[in-house]
């Protein structure tokens, strides 16, 4: 891919989607850590003491 | 034509919308108080809150009116995610305005200005936030299921049936699990969206390429299709509407503001806010580059072939997608697209619910409510806030640029708010008649462009000869003016009082 004489819309929009391709990734393996995390202590915020 | 194929794709579409309202479903137990219904009790974590706000900010409406900028205004149409994305960074890496916010421990904005400005002050600024929010989502379903009729193929008489099943599932797991289902459905719709939006535009610069989208855009826009101020381009009023509007929405568009207050702790919020922040730059940059393929490869016979009455601009992406997305992929788009729709439809109407509920309906309470109770009532609200939504995107009809009418409605609220949470946050001498002042003058200015724009033909008032961009701009003006002036008028005495 040839910027075609406008680097700064073909740099915005590589960089864009190469950053959403990765960020989609880590962020499918933590987020559903952080689920699981979150349900965890509403569960134990919920049983009486 | 369309290559949607009843089998392959309605099999993985009907397979995501299962998956979807299981997993909302399953987290409804934990769900005891009114603080676990709206803000999932505090307990979100960093990549949560990405995806929850990335999911949330991008629906099919997004898609629609992002792809109508890159097919209206070429590059420059990705212009207002690129400055939300530094207005999300800065604001993120500062703490401005959401630090002060979050530690103050509130639920929406209009409870910290009760604190500083009064009951009244609270219960307007409700007012503002529920009607411009409401308007403005408004129209989500309409555009929405114009999108799946140009995509999927079906008969467009079906338009209002698929809106209305789209709403009921999206009101079955919002209303039993609130926010705490909001948050997972959210994560779940972040990957499928985002899978499918990368998919597609892979297949779309496979099929265009890069040199065609810039030349298409040189020849439909010249300069100003790469450079706002140059000529052809939509000029200096869009960039100062598009600036105000995106640094108010990041520091108070009540979506993005609750996964603040869902946040764990600030610092989780703050880095929930940088992290995020390049997203909203590709929530408009990636479907522009749709919509600028969709003039590429579409003819004025194409656009002619499209129902009487459509707006062309609007509907050639959708129309560009059903010719170039495969048997297969076109599934993946369509669940995308849900993913991306139900996430927004279900976080909004909790939002606005929200406010309601906590600042509108709160003064009229007589005594502290019972969770049980107060459980009750947000989900009636939510309920609401569903069939309007309903009735109003079947009757009002909606003309010319989508992403406009999406910024006057917003900014009914969001030039006000804005402003009072900068001076509730930094400014000594701010106070309510500032306040009320910022408000009515803040909300007038956009619902008078809006009324007079259906009523002055023949734009014989001053302000519909203006553009609404410069119309937009001058709310944000007259409500900053508003604070400083009132502020300044009420007697000191008073202030102390």
């Amino acid at each position: 891919m040839n910027p075609h004489g406008h680097a700064f819309w073909w740099l915005v929009a590589a960089f864009c989607i190469v950053w959403y391709s990765t960020v989609t990734i880590y962020v499918a393996i933590r987020g559903a850590r952080d689920i699981r995390v979150m349900l965890e202590r509403l569960a134990k915020s919920e049983r009486p003491d | 034509m369309t290559h949607f194929d009843a089998w392959i794709d309605g099999s993985i579409v009907g397979l995501y919308l299962l998956a979807t309202v299981i997993a909302g479903l399953m987290v409804r137990r934990h769900v005891g108080k009114v603080e676990h219904f709206l803000v999932a009790g505090r307990e979100m974590d960093v990549h949560l809150g990405i995806a929850s706000l990335a999911a949330t900010e991008f629906g099919i409406i997004t898609c629609m009116y992002t792809a109508q900028g890159g097919y209206t205004k070429g590059f420059v149409g990705a212009l207002p995610g690129i400055l939300q994305a530094v207005a999300m960074l800065v604001v993120g890496l500062t703490g401005f305005c959401i630090g002060p916010l979050r530690r103050s421990g509130v639920v929406t904005i209009p409870e910290l200005f009760e604190k500083r400005f009064g009951p009244r002050i609270r219960w307007l600024s409700g007012l503002v936030i529920v009607v411009g929010g409401l308007l403005n989502m408004g129209i989500f379903l309409r555009v929405g299921g114009q999108f799946l009729v140009a995509v999927v193929g079906f008969d467009a008489s079906w338009l209002e049936l698929v809106m209305s099943a789209l709403l009921v599932l999206v009101l079955v797991y919002t209303v039993l699990g609130g926010m705490l289902s909001v948050l997972v459905t959210d994560f779940l719709q972040f990957v499928v969206m985002s899978a499918g939006l990368l998919v597609v535009t892979f297949l779309i610069l496979d099929d265009v390429g890069w040199a065609r989208l810039v030349e298409t855009v040189e020849k439909r826009q010249g300069p100003g299709g790469f450079n706002p101020l140059a000529e052809g381009g939509p000029g200096w009023s869009f960039v100062l509407f598009q600036s105000c509007v995106q640094i108010a929405a990041t520091l108070t568009w009540q979506p993005v503001i609750a996964r603040l207050f869902a946040a764990k702790d600030e610092h989780v919020g703050r880095r929930i806010y940088t992290r995020t922040s390049v997203f909203f730059a590709a929530r408009f940059v990636i479907p522009g580059l749709w919509g600028i393929a969709a003039a590429a490869m579409l003819s004025d016979a194409d656009l002619a072939a499209l129902p009487a009455g459509t707006d062309g601009s609007l509907l050639a992406m959708p129309t560009y997608l059903a010719r170039v997305v495969p048997i297969g992929m076109v599934g993946l788009l369509v669940a995308a697209m849900l993913a991306a729709d139900m996430s927004t439809d279900s976080s909004y109407m909790l939002t606005w619910g929200g406010v309601i509920y906590n600042d509108l309906v709160a003064p009229f309470r007589k005594g502290p409510w019972s969770e049980k109770r107060g459980l009750f009532w947000n989900r009636t609200i939510v309920v609401l806030i569903g069939i309007f939504l309903l009735f109003f995107g079947l009757w009002y009809p909606l003309e010319g640029d989508v992403w406009t009418y999406c910024t006057l409605t917003g900014s009914i609220y969001l030039s006000s708010m804005s402003i009072l949470l900068v001076a509730c946050c930094y400014w000594k001498r701010a106070n309510s008649w500032g306040a009320a002042a910022a408000i009515v003058l803040g909300a007038g200015m956009p619902i008078v462009t809006l009324v007079l724009d259906k009523v002055d033909v023949e734009h014989a008032f001053f302000l519909t000869r203006l553009s609404p961009n410069w119309n937009g701009f001058l709310a944000y003006a007259l409500a900053a003016g508003g604070m400083i002036v009132g502020s300044l008028l009420k007697p000191s005495k008073a202030v102390s009082a």
